[in-house]
């Protein structure tokens, strides 16, 4: 190993342990925001699939699953979509989004017609009942297990407190649903909803069914819930540019951090510098010395910033209904732009030490 | 040889011949602010001269850019200094290896044997996993002169090395820079203000004003 690097390591140890943090920091943006993303994403996936249709109807093109959709298609469409051959179920769904009761992400609210839902889905009331009055909502297990909810809980929608009616399973579609007609009164809309899900006698004739519907209801999507994964990631507002500003601001982190606890130390060791000189080292072996100590802090503060990671999404789950999925691949471009923050901050105090003049570097007190 | 300070020019150095054959261990005396450091640091391509022709083995520094002057120093040329100058975070061990993985080239190194010899020699052998600050001054110029030569260095430029020495020490060093001279044929450059050390040198060359007022002869 390097005795030069480990030395200087073991010498400033706070300098040390400062610009590790600095750098785990970076990689804790990266890894718990690209978790959090993952995550929601793929939870979200899961539950949707789970609900059983086949086919969405909607006005907009992301099939009204932006988080910001508005309920602008009419529920009587589904008179027609029943008519069309082939089709089992149609169930029209209204999409409310909130802020997360814990103040993290946002948390969808579903208005379902709760028969042709329930035939769809095989949603079932496994505790109390479902709702009747507009002011009662349904909950999944695991809203209720995370909140402490029970039935008869109050619970906050649309700033309002309603109550928990019932609890059901399997975790499909949101965690908290009401009665579409309540959530119209609420929104104001009547007679509409932001979607409508439409389930096929057979499923292997999902693509003919799809096709028939637009032809027969121009003007509309008409999309594949098997293709919903391609979907989400591009019609959650803003969700890649949010992730791209995450990755800059780590690097950004992990540079400014080895740029200043490099070229503080580069002062420091002027005299050092000057005896590497008068030892024959090339400018490029200078570089090295700083480069790889700038590296090893780096690796440190990823390895640390990981770690810090798993305990955070850990906490995080406890807290809250928000799901964390690491990926490999993220967690690897944590790590890389970690390592290339550190290496790009040191590049400038690594030259400046280069390009000292010998004579004078050992001259200094 | 002109140092320029804001406008002033400071002429450290005019006019100065000097030649030194292989294997001649010279000595260097004159006041202090003469030029000898200067001169040293000229003749180990720290510095580069602002008139004037440097020739080591037949190359001429002067010429040379920053690089080129770099690598000659790192093949030819070991430094010793009257204020040690080693890494203060490191053991004398890992002074010597430093070296090492700067100089880089294998041949030259020398055999285990012949290190444990020099180490030996410098009555060194059990101040290894010292580091300078555990050492004495003696014991530390002891080392920075083992750090000098791992490399086998055809020149060996030292500025003062018995400057902060008592005379144990100083007679120490004085003897090895006259064994390594002897038996390795090293060429040596030595700035002493002491006569005694001057003394074991082949020639001692004067000097005052940035100029060389006697080139001295041999003994
Ligand atoms: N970096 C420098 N800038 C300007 N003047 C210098 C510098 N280094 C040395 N000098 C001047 O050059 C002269 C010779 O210095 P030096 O070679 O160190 O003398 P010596 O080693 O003989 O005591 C002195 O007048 C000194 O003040
Ligand atoms: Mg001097």
């Amino acid at each position: 190993m390097d005795s030069l690097v480990i030395s200087s390591l073991r010498q400033r140890p706070t300098r040390t342990l400062i610009s590790v943090l600095g750098v785990a920091l970076g990689v804790i943006l990266v890894a718990l925001n690209t978790g959090l993303v993952e995550g929601m994403l793929n939870d979200r996936l899961r539950r949707e699939q789970g609900v059983g249709a086949e086919i969405e109807f909607a006005r907009q093109s992301s099939g009204g699953w932006s988080p910001s959709s508005v309920m602008s298609l009419d529920t009587r469409y589904d008179d027609p979509l029943k008519q069309i051959a082939g089709v089992k179920t149609v169930s029209p769904v209204g999409r409310h989004v909130q802020s997360g009761n814990s103040g993290l992400g946002f948390e969808v609210v579903e208005g379902i017609d709760f028969p042709s839902y329930a035939e769809m889905s095989g949603l079932q009331i496994i505790e109390g009942r479902v709702f009747q009055a507009d002011d009662e909502v349904i909950i999944d297990q695991f809203k209720a297990q995370h909140n402490k909810l029970s039935v008869g809980s109050e619970i906050q929608v649309f700033g309002k407190t309603l109550k928990v009616a019932g609890i059901y399973a399997p975790e499909i579609g949101s965690r908290i649903k009401l009665s579409l007609d309540a959530l119209q009164n609420y929104l104001a809309a009547p007679n509409k909803c932001s979607t409508i899900l439409i389930k096929v006698d057979d499923p292997a004739r999902q693509e003919e069914i799809q096709q028939q519907i637009a032809a027969k209801l121009p003007g509309n999507h008409v999309i594949l819930r098997r293709n919903l994964n391609l979907g989400m990631s591009n019609s959650i507002p803003g969700i890649k540019g949010f992730v791209r500003a995450v990755l800059g601001l780590s690097v950004v982190v992990s540079t400014l951090v080895i740029l200043l606890a490099m070229y503080t130390t580069i002062t420091e060791r002027t005299r050092e510098i000057g005896i590497m000189k008068s030892l024959g080292a090339p400018k490029s072996y200078i570089i090295g010395v700083i480069e790889r100590e700038a590296l090893a802090i780096s690796a440190i503060g990823v390895v640390l910033g990981f770690v810090v990671s798993l305990l955070a999404a850990w906490a995080i789950e406890r807290a809250t209904t928000l799901q964390l999925e690491f990926q490999w691949s993220w967690l690897l471009t944590a790590a890389l732009l970690g390592l290339a923050g550190g290496a790009l901050g040191a590049l400038y105090p690594a030259i400046r030490a280069a390009n000292q003049d010998p004579v004078k570097a050992l001259a200094y007190e | 040889m002109t140092y320029r300070i804001g406008k002033v020019d400071v002429n450290a150095l005019r006019g100065v011949n000097l030649a030194v054959p292989p294997g001649e261990f010279i000595s260097i005396m004159g006041p202090s602010g003469c030029g000898k450091s200067t001169l040293l640091h000229i003749l180990g391509g720290l510095l580069q001269p602002s008139a004037g022709r440097v020739l080591v083995d037949g190359e001429d520094l002067a010429a040379m850019g920053d690089a080129a002057r770099t690598d000659m120093r790192r093949r030819k040329i070991g430094f010793v200094f009257q204020r040690f100058n080693l890494f203060p975070a490191l053991t004398a061990e890992g002074n010597l290896n430093v070296a090492e993985r700067i100089h880089g080239d294998g041949a030259q190194k020398m055999t285990s044997e012949e290190r444990r010899e020099v180490l030996r020699l410098l009555k060194l052998e059990n101040k290894m996993h010292h580091k300078p600050l555990e050492l004495s001054g003696g014991e530390q110029q002891r080392v920075a002169i083992a750090r000098a030569i791992v490399n086998r260095p055809a020149i060996i430029l030292a500025d003062e090395p018995t400057g902060n020495l008592d005379s144990e020490n100083s007679a120490i060093v004085l003897e090895m820079l006259q064994k390594l001279n002897q038996e390795f044929k090293q060429t040596i450059v030595m700035i002493t203000h002491n006569p005694e050390a001057a003394a074991i040198a082949n020639r001692t060359v004067e000097m005052r004003d940035g100029m060389i007022i006697n080139q001295g002869s041999r003994a």
